[in-house]
Formats: C-alpha cells, sequence, structure tokens
C-alpha cells in the first residue's frame, strides 16, 4: 500500500515517544490525521455552477484521564507540531477532569496494526476532470430531455481520496487508503401549477467503477421518471392505516425507530427508552436486526463496490463486526464505542465513528437491517385490505426520548381490498418506538430484501450509512395528510 | 496562531499568479476564511470533554469570458500551495460550461455601512476554565431539579476573520464573534416513569449576553411541559405557534422561497405571487442586517457587497424587491445584488443566505392571544420541513400542547398536521407583541387559525 510521505511519522517510534511524554498525567490517547483530495462537480439545467477540487488535512489529538477527554485539532501535520498540541490535549483532559462529577475509565483493548486499502478497479486518481464533467453533464442530458414537463434538473458528482493514520495509546497502528464517490441526481417536474421532484443518488467505496454499473447509468432517467409520476399523485388523506413499507422505508424505520436508541452514548445519558432493556422482549418473535459494517458485502448485492455505511475498522481502531440488536424479538446488544463498553464492562463492537479526523467518534450505526422471513410481495398486498404500500423514503427522525419519530415517504400507493390503487404525494408516518416493532403482521421473503444508502446526521456530525430489510406491513400507523 | 501567514499577501499572490497562468481570464476572487474555536461539552450532567480548532483556509473563484467557473480550496497556507489551487482552477474553468447568465464578480466598493459588537475582544482572553463555569450554570439548573434525571449541552465560543479579494478591485476583511449555549435537559415523571427531553440554545455575538441559568431554566421549562402526553383525535383547531413554532413554519420556509437562486429555477412556492397578497395583513418580514451586534448582521457579504436592510412582506403583501441576491443572480435578473451571498467557510462557493429575517412583532400580548381559545394547539417545534417548491406542509408535532379554555395543557403524542403555507399564511390571525432571537432569527408568537390535526386516538 502506498503511505503518504507526511503519514509515515505515525509510527512505533513516535507512539512510544508520546507515551513516555504522557507518563502518568493521562490513561489513554489518539490521533487521527487525514490526507485528502476530491472533486466536487455540480450541474444545473446543463450548466455547471460549480467544479471543484480540494486539498485538504485534518488531525485530532484526543485525550482521556478518569472521565474528563481532551481534543485538539490541528490542520498542520507536522511531528514538532503533533508533539506540541498533544501537550495542549493533556492539558485539556486533565482540566476537565478535575471539573467533572462523573468517573469513568477507558479499558485497556489489544493493540490493532494494520494497513487496509478499498480496492478500485478505476483509480479515482487516474480519472481525468473532463471525463467527471462528461458523466455529469450525460445525466443532465437525459433528465433535461425525459420530457418536457421536466423543469430543472440538478446533478452533483463527489469524489474522494482520504489517507488516513490512526495511533493510540495501546500501541494500535491503522493506516488506510480510502476512496469513494457519490452521485446525486434531482429533477423538477411541472404541470398546470404543481411541482413535483424526485432525487436519487448512488455511491460507495471504490473507484470510478461505481458509475459504470447499471443503477449508476439509469439514475437519472429514473429520477426524471419518478417526477413525472409524482405530478398525477394526490395529496393523502390523514389517518391511522396498515401500511406496507419497501426494504428502503423498512431501513429507515429500522434505523430511526430503534437503531438510534440503542446508540449506548443515548442510553448512558438517559436519553434512550431503551435504557434497561437488554434481555427483554421488545419486539414480536419473528423480528431480528443487525448491524453489520463489514466490508465484503457489496458483493452479496450484485455490486462491484463497497457500500456506504461499511468500514475495515472504526475510527477508535475496534474491528467492524456483525453485531445483533434483536434476536428473535429479545434485544440483545447496544452499539459500543470504547467509551460506552468500558463503561458497561462489555467488549466494543466497533460503532466509534467520527466524520472527519477533526471531530470526535460518537456512537454510530454502520448497515442496519432487519433479517428477511416468509411472505412474497404480492402475497403482502393481496392480503391488505385497506391500507397504504410506502416505498421509498426522503428523510426520517426520531426523539430517542420521548420514543416518538417520523418519516416522509415518496411513494405512498392506496391499497383497497387487496389491490393496489393511485399514487399519493408527500405522505408522512408516524409512530413509537416501541410499540411500532409489536405492530409488524408479516415480513417479507428474501427476494424482497433490499437496501439504501444516505448520510445520518448526529451531534453536528454527519456519515455515510445504509439501512434495509425485506418488504413489511405495520399496523395501526399514523399517516399525515393536508386532507 | 498562524499569525505569520500574510492572508492580504497571499490573496494578491493568487491573483497574480492566476494573471500571469491565464492572463485572458474574466475575473477571479480569492477568498481567506480564518477560524478558532473552544467547545465546551456536558454529558449526563457533567463536564465531560474540552476541545480547542483552528480551521485556517484559502479558495480561488475564477470565470473566462464565457462564464465558465473553476473553484479549488486548501487548508495548507503557502505560496506553492496556491499556485496549485490556482492551476487546478483554471483547469476547472477551462473544463466547465459556458454561461451567458454570468455578468461578472462585483466591482470595487468604498461604501460599508457601520455595525457596531460584531466582535467581543473578551475572546482574546476567554480561558478554557471560564468556558466550563459557564458549563456549571446549566449543571446547577439541572441538580436543583428533582424530575430534572440528565442534561447534555455545550458551549462554544467562536472567532472568524474573513477576507474576499477580487480582480475588480473588491477588497474588504471583517473578524467577528459567535458564543452559544445549549442544554437539553431529560426529566421523569416519579409516578408514572414517563421521560421526555426539553431542549434550548443561545447565540450571541457578545459573551457576556451568554446566559446558563436562563437556558437551561427553559430548557427544563419546555422539558416538563412535554411530560403526561396523550394522543388526541383528528380534528382542524386554531395553533398558536411558539417562537420556535414560527421559525419553523413561517420564517425559515420564507427565508428559503425568498433565495433567488430557487426562485430563479422555479422551485419556490413564491413564484408567481410577486406584488400580490400571500399572507394576512400581520404578516410583515425583513431582512436585516445592520442590526448592532445581532448575529445574522455583517458588514460585507461573501463576495464583498456591502450588506443592509430588505423589505420583503409588507401588510401580507410579497415586495417586488422582496428577494435575496447575490451577484449572480442578480446580474441574472439585471438587479444589484442584496449583499445576501453566504459562505461556510473558505470550502464553499457564495450561495444565498438570510441576514436576520425579522416577523415584525404585533401589539397583543401572548396572554391574550391563547386567552379565547376553547381547544387548539401550541405548536413549540416540528422536525419537519415544508416543500418549498409547493409550500406543501405535513409532519409531526415534536412538541406541543393541548389549549383548552385558554390554558396550556397536556402534551401531545404522535399528533401530525398538514397545510399549505400559502393557507397558513392568510390565516394568521395575529401576532403577539413579544418575540425571541434564536440565531438570525427574530420571532414573536402566530396564531392561525383552522389547521387540520391528525390525532393518533380513534
Amino acid at each position: 500500500m502506498v503511505i503518504n510521505d507526511d503519514l509515515k511519522l505515525f509510527d512505533n517510534t513516535f507512539i512510544k515517544e508520546l507515551n513516555r511524554e504522557t507518563g502518568k498525567k493521562i490513561e489513554y490517547w489518539d490521533i487521527r490525521a487525514t490526507y485528502t483530495e476530491g472533486t466536487t462537480i455540480d450541474f444545473t439545467d446543463q450548466k455547471s455552477t460549480e467544479i471543484s477540487s480540494y486539498d485538504i488535512t485534518n488531525c485530532g489529538i484526543r485525550t482521556f484521564i478518569n472521565g474528563g477527554w481532551g481534543f485538539y485539532v490541528l490542520k498542520d501535520i507536522s511531528k514538532n507540531k503533533i508533539r506540541s498540541s498533544f501537550l495542549k490535549s493533556i492539558k485539556l483532559a486533565r482540566l476537565t477532569e478535575s471539573l467533572s462529577k462523573n468517573k469513568f475509565k477507558i479499558k485497556e483493548r489489544d493493540p490493532i496494526i494494520g494497513d487496509y486499502k478499498i480496492d478500485c478497479k478505476i483509480k479515482l486518481s487516474n480519472v481525468d476532470i473532463e471525463d467527471k464533467i462528461q458523466l455529469v453533464k450525460n445525466h443532465e442530458k437525459i433528465a433535461s430531455n425525459y420530457s418536457n414537463r421536466v423543469k430543472n434538473t440538478r446533478t452533483i458528482y463527489m469524489d474522494a481520496v482520504n489517507n488516513y493514520a490512526f495511533i493510540n495509546s495501546f500501541g494500535s497502528q491503522v493506516r488506510q487508503n480510502l476512496s469513494y464517490l457519490r452521485l446525486l441526481n434531482v429533477v423538477y417536474s411541472q404541470k398546470a401549477g404543481v411541482i413535483q421532484r424526485s432525487i436519487n443518488s448512488i455511491g460507495g467505496l471504490g473507484g470510478f467503477e461505481i458509475t459504470a454499473t447499471e443503477k449508476a447509468e439509469r439514475l437519472s432517467e429514473k429520477t426524471a421518471k419518478e417526477s413525472i409520476k409524482l405530478l398525477d399523485a394526490k395529496s393523502p388523506i390523514g389517518g391511522k392505516f396498515p401500511i406496507i413499507a419497501d426494504s428502503k422505508l423498512t431501513g429507515t424505520l429500522i434505523h430511526e425507530a430503534l437503531g438510534h436508541a440503542c446508540e449506548a452514548d443515548l442510553v448512558l445519558s438517559k436519553e434512550s427508552v431503551l435504557k434497561g432493556k437488554i434481555g427483554q422482549k421488545v419486539a414480536l418473535n419473528d423480528i431480528t436486526v443487525v448491524d453489520n459494517p463489514s466490508m465484503g458485502q457489496g458483493k452479496t448485492f450484485g455490486l462491484p463496490y463497497e457500500i456506504f455505511g461499511s468500514y475495515f475498522i472504526d475510527d477508535e481502531g475496534i474491528p467492524s463486526q456483525k453485531t445483533i440488536i434483536i434476536e428473535n424479538g429479545i434485544l440483545k446488544n447496544y452499539l459500543h464505542n470504547l467509551e460506552t463498553s468500558s463503561r458497561m464492562d462489555l467488549t466494543p463492537n466497533g460503532h466509534g465513528r467520527a466524520s472527519s479526523s477533526s471531530s470526535k467518534p460518537q456512537v454510530r450505526m454502520g448497515f442496519t437491517y432487519i433479517e428477511p422471513n416468509d411472505w412474497g410481495i404480492d402475497e403482502l398486498i393481496e392480503d391488505t385490505k385497506n391500507g397504504i404500500l410506502c416505498e421509498d423514503f426522503l428523510y426520517g427522525y426520531t426523539n430517542p426520548t420521548t420514543g416518538n419519530f417520523q418519516f416522509k415517504c415518496k411513494f405512498s400507493y392506496k391499497i383497497e381490498n387487496g389491490e393496489k390503487k393511485e399514487l399519493m404525494r408527500d405522505v408522512a408516518l408516524s409512530g413509537m418506538i416501541l410499540e411500532v416493532l409489536n405492530k409488524v403482521s408479516a415480513i417479507g421473503d428474501k427476494n424482497t430484501f433490499g437496501f439504501s444508502s444516505g448520510i445520518c446526521g448526529k451531534g453536528s456530525q454527519s456519515v455515510h450509512v445504509s439501512d434495509g430489510g425485506p418488504y413489511i406491513r405495520v399496523e395501526d400507523i399514523t399517516v399525515g395528510g393536508l386532507n | 496562531m498562524d499569525n505569520e501567514i500574510d492572508f492580504f499577501e497571499l490573496a494578491s499572490y493568487g491573483i497574480r499568479f492566476a494573471e500571469k497562468k491565464y492572463p485572458s481570464y474574466k475575473c477571479a476572487e480569492i477568498f481567506v476564511g480564518k477560524s478558532q474555536y473552544t467547545n465546551i461539552e456536558l454529558e449526563e450532567n457533567s463536564i465531560k470533554y474540552s476541545e480547542l480548532g483552528s480551521d485556517n483556509g484559502v479558495s480561488i473563484r475564477i470565470y473566462n469570458n464565457h462564464g465558465s467557473i473553476g473553484f479549488a480550496f486548501t487548508n495548507k497556507l503557502n505560496k506553492k500551495v496556491i499556485e496549485k489551487i490556482v492551476t487546478n482552477a483554471i483547469k476547472m474553468m477551462n473544463a466547465g460550461t459556458s454561461d451567458p447568465n454570468f455578468k461578472n464578480l462585483p466591482e470595487e466598493c468604498k461604501n460599508y455601512p457601520k455595525i457596531e459588537s460584531l466582535f467581543d475582544d473578551s475572546i482574546n482572553t476567554l480561558t478554557i476554565e471560564d468556558s466550563i463555569e459557564l458549563i456549571e450554570d446549566l449543571i446547577t439548573v439541572c441538580n436543583e431539579d428533582n424530575q430534572a434525571i440528565s442534561q447534555s449541552g455545550d458551549f462554544t465560543a467562536n472567532y472568524n476573520v474573513s477576507y474576499v479579494f477580487n480582480s475588480n478591485g473588491v477588497e474588504a476583511c471583517g473578524e467577528e464573534t459567535m458564543f452559544s449555549i445549549s442544554s437539553n435537559i431529560i426529566v421523569k415523571d416519579k409516578v408514572t416513569g414517563e421521560t421526555s427531553n426539553g431542549y434550548e440554545s443561545q447565540v450571541k455575538r457578545k459573551l457576556a449576553d451568554i446566559d446558563g441559568t436562563t437556558t437551561a431554566t427553559e430548557a427544563l421549562k419546555n422539558a416538563k411541559k412535554n411530560l403526561n402526553r396523550i394522543k388526541i383525535k383528528t380534528k382542524k383547531m386554531p395553533i398558536v405557534l411558539t417562537p420556535k413554532g414560527t421559525i419553523n413554519l413561517i420564517l425559515n420556509p420564507i427565508a428559503s422561497a425568498i433565495n433567488a437562486e430557487l426562485f430563479q429555477y422555479k422551485r419556490s412556492f413564491l413564484v408567481d405571487k410577486r406584488e400580490k397578497r400571500i399572507g394576512s395583513e400581520h404578516l410583515n418580514i425583513e431582512d436585516n442586517a445592520l442590526i448592532n451586534g445581532a448575529v445574522g448582521s455583517s458588514i460585507f457579504d461573501g463576495e464583498g457587497i456591502p450588506c443592509k436592510n430588505k423589505r420583503i412582506i409588507e401588510n401580507g403583501i410579497f415586495l417586488r424587491t422582496g428577494l435575496l441576491h447575490n451577484s449572480y443572480t442578480a446580474g441574472k435578473e439585471g438587479v444589484e445584488s442584496t449583499g445576501n451571498a453566504s459562505r461556510r467557510s473558505y470550502s464553499s462557493v457564495p450561495s444565498i443566505g438570510i441576514s436576520n429575517l425579522i416577523l415584525q412583532p404585533g401589539t397583543i400580548p401572548y396572554e391574550e392571544m391563547i386567552k379565547d381559545i376553547k381547544e387548539g394547539i401550541l405548536l413549540n417545534s416540528t422536525g419537519d420541513s415544508p416543500n418549498i417548491a409547493t409550500g406543501d406542509f405535513s409532519g409531526l408535532i415534536s412538541q406541543g400542547n393541548l389549549i383548552i379554555d385558554g390554558k396550556v395543557e397536556q402534551a401531545l403524542n404522535e399528533t401530525m398536521f398538514g397545510v399549505k403555507l400559502l393557507d397558513l399564511f392568510k390565516n394568521i390571525e395575529s401576532v403577539s407583541r413579544e418575540f425571541k432571537v434564536y440565531g438570525s432569527y427574530y420571532a414573536p408568537f402566530v396564531k392561525v387559525d383552522n389547521v387540520q390535526i391528525i390525532g393518533a386516538k380513534s
């Protein structure tokens, strides 16, 4: 693996030197540093509104003693600058500790030493900017020419190559060479005063080959088609209905309605309704929920790249691994970082993630999903008297303290007497975390399984995540509408 | 920190290098941003985390004679890297498409407004210990209450310098400070075991204006108001928006809808509504950048254009001049920029943003506003936002209470509502005398009649 020259300083000798410096002043430290080079291409109505390139460094030095954390962020990665900043970070931790009432320890872990690299068939650095622009132009053209009702199109291409180094006081030494890209397409259509839009994106960890997958190639056509389709959609009728969620909406539902409340930092801060519920039945017997950020899952979906939300190792040097959250209805595990696992006397399960080396790791999800069961899609619809089939989502959020969550669906079809009927737009769904998992009345089979990727925000940090599952039916969901 | 780097020298070097490298460029701009921050975090009602950091960087934006744009940025501040990013930006510009709508970058300007108190020099002497002391005020409020079980929160102090320099002669440099404190308190009902939370925050230019005790007390009040939640039946009712609700449903959507970029792309529900009535006579909105000491005030915008006060909506009429422009959208429409170019940092091209968006307060007190409501809802916040293109809203009431016979009663669970924003604006019955300032928003209480509420109770 090619290591950026500036990151070579993060070696064993440097770890030893910093550990000598530390003495008994602090109990744990880690340093993350990244060099990032990236490109953004932003087109609206077939014209470039931004074509940019950047070259950025980030470095964060975190120190800990007895319940107090210090974090020092710098942008200049030289040995001298890191040494002096390390001392400042130690001061911060000690000062924090002296005023903190909540004391705890970080448990020592075995050091991890490894180099990790994303396999790219076509390296981003070998692709000329003209080719990236041509890709965006093609998508803009397809979307604009799709119909004369298309009024406005936007396509954004973003890529980045990350050279990453991590060291900590346990002697861990991780180096990574990461590469990812994302292509996003937005289409607005108009008909007789009605404006509708659709957004789709594709992306993952890998090289430029991501843009040549079938899904990527059809991105703008799909978006244009959807926005036209929505022009004829009706405003929804509010009330309580059984809903059938497609795999993407199931994913969001599980991410919002369960995932966040399982983040152990929120459990410790008493902000989660799932506090104290490990070992208890929180869902129906048929429900098993997993978070698995391990690499290699793109293949299982037939994709030549890694999906967002998967990683080799988290930002605290813990390898990514499959964690069972709910097994047959019983809450088994929370998601942990180094701190929460130390405090709950458990093994960390690799969920300490940060949006960049300038931000501290938080407890975050990776790829969260419900395991499939035995219903087919047609069977599900036929079995539903009066309900709504909801496909894909626009956004979702949850309040882990009250347990109330809500999402906005992209497409919603009325179901009447087992038949899929007219399309509705802007359907909002709401429910309660602890109730909804007990209202699932059918779980689709593995043929209905799918996922989607997106960006999840928490405490002003954003990270890539994926979530998914089979089609499921949930009874008695509150649907918001204009009528 | 990094005072050894002469930004002015670096910026003019960048422009000179661009001239040398590509003499036929139309115009270019260098933006330098420098920031330093302190952040203290509170978790489980105890100090847990202190952070110090800085981020200094530079970007170049360059156009050719066909209006094609190139942009590049870095946080490595030296001449060699400046040469590299200028070269990259030129490459990007040459690879882009022509745009006849691009007129020019702003011309040199001499008349910048005078605004007081955007910078507070107490940031120079602020220590970590001082910052922690402010957080201690939050802790005390939580400790002294027997229903409060936990609190998270933070205090942040920010110092920013921005410097814009372009080939048409614009040169503007300014420094500002920003302090913020926030509190999220968790309360538990001792009898029912029910938990809820309440959030409150403050953003100020002056350190002395930061008040942890008030912030946490308000958060605690919100949290308690959100206990004993009930589900209600579907019904049409009057609602009273609290200042936060006013931001969610009136100010924030209007901020997007009057953004000239969205407007020109016809992605705003206010397209075709210029000089027309869009709300009741109680709807009066301006965007004022000139208020001394206000968070949204500034002397110049992200492109170096002087900022000003703009009237947006008067007595419910959306004014012809009520759009917010940067130099690009202004050029496209053939008007002057309103000085609303915004950039989060050196790493972004200028977009469009509000200054201080103000809904003019009315004359009646809040108490009087709710006094005559037999059955209604006090809406404190929603996590949803409307579809700006259509103006349709449907979403969840994250925090809200029933109003029964003029009194604020139980909190709501799983209660949604749906409304077309233009109907909501037209149904504004009154605006309160009291108002609150949250960041760049000035928001009073607003009473709206006849809103569709969707409850979970069958």
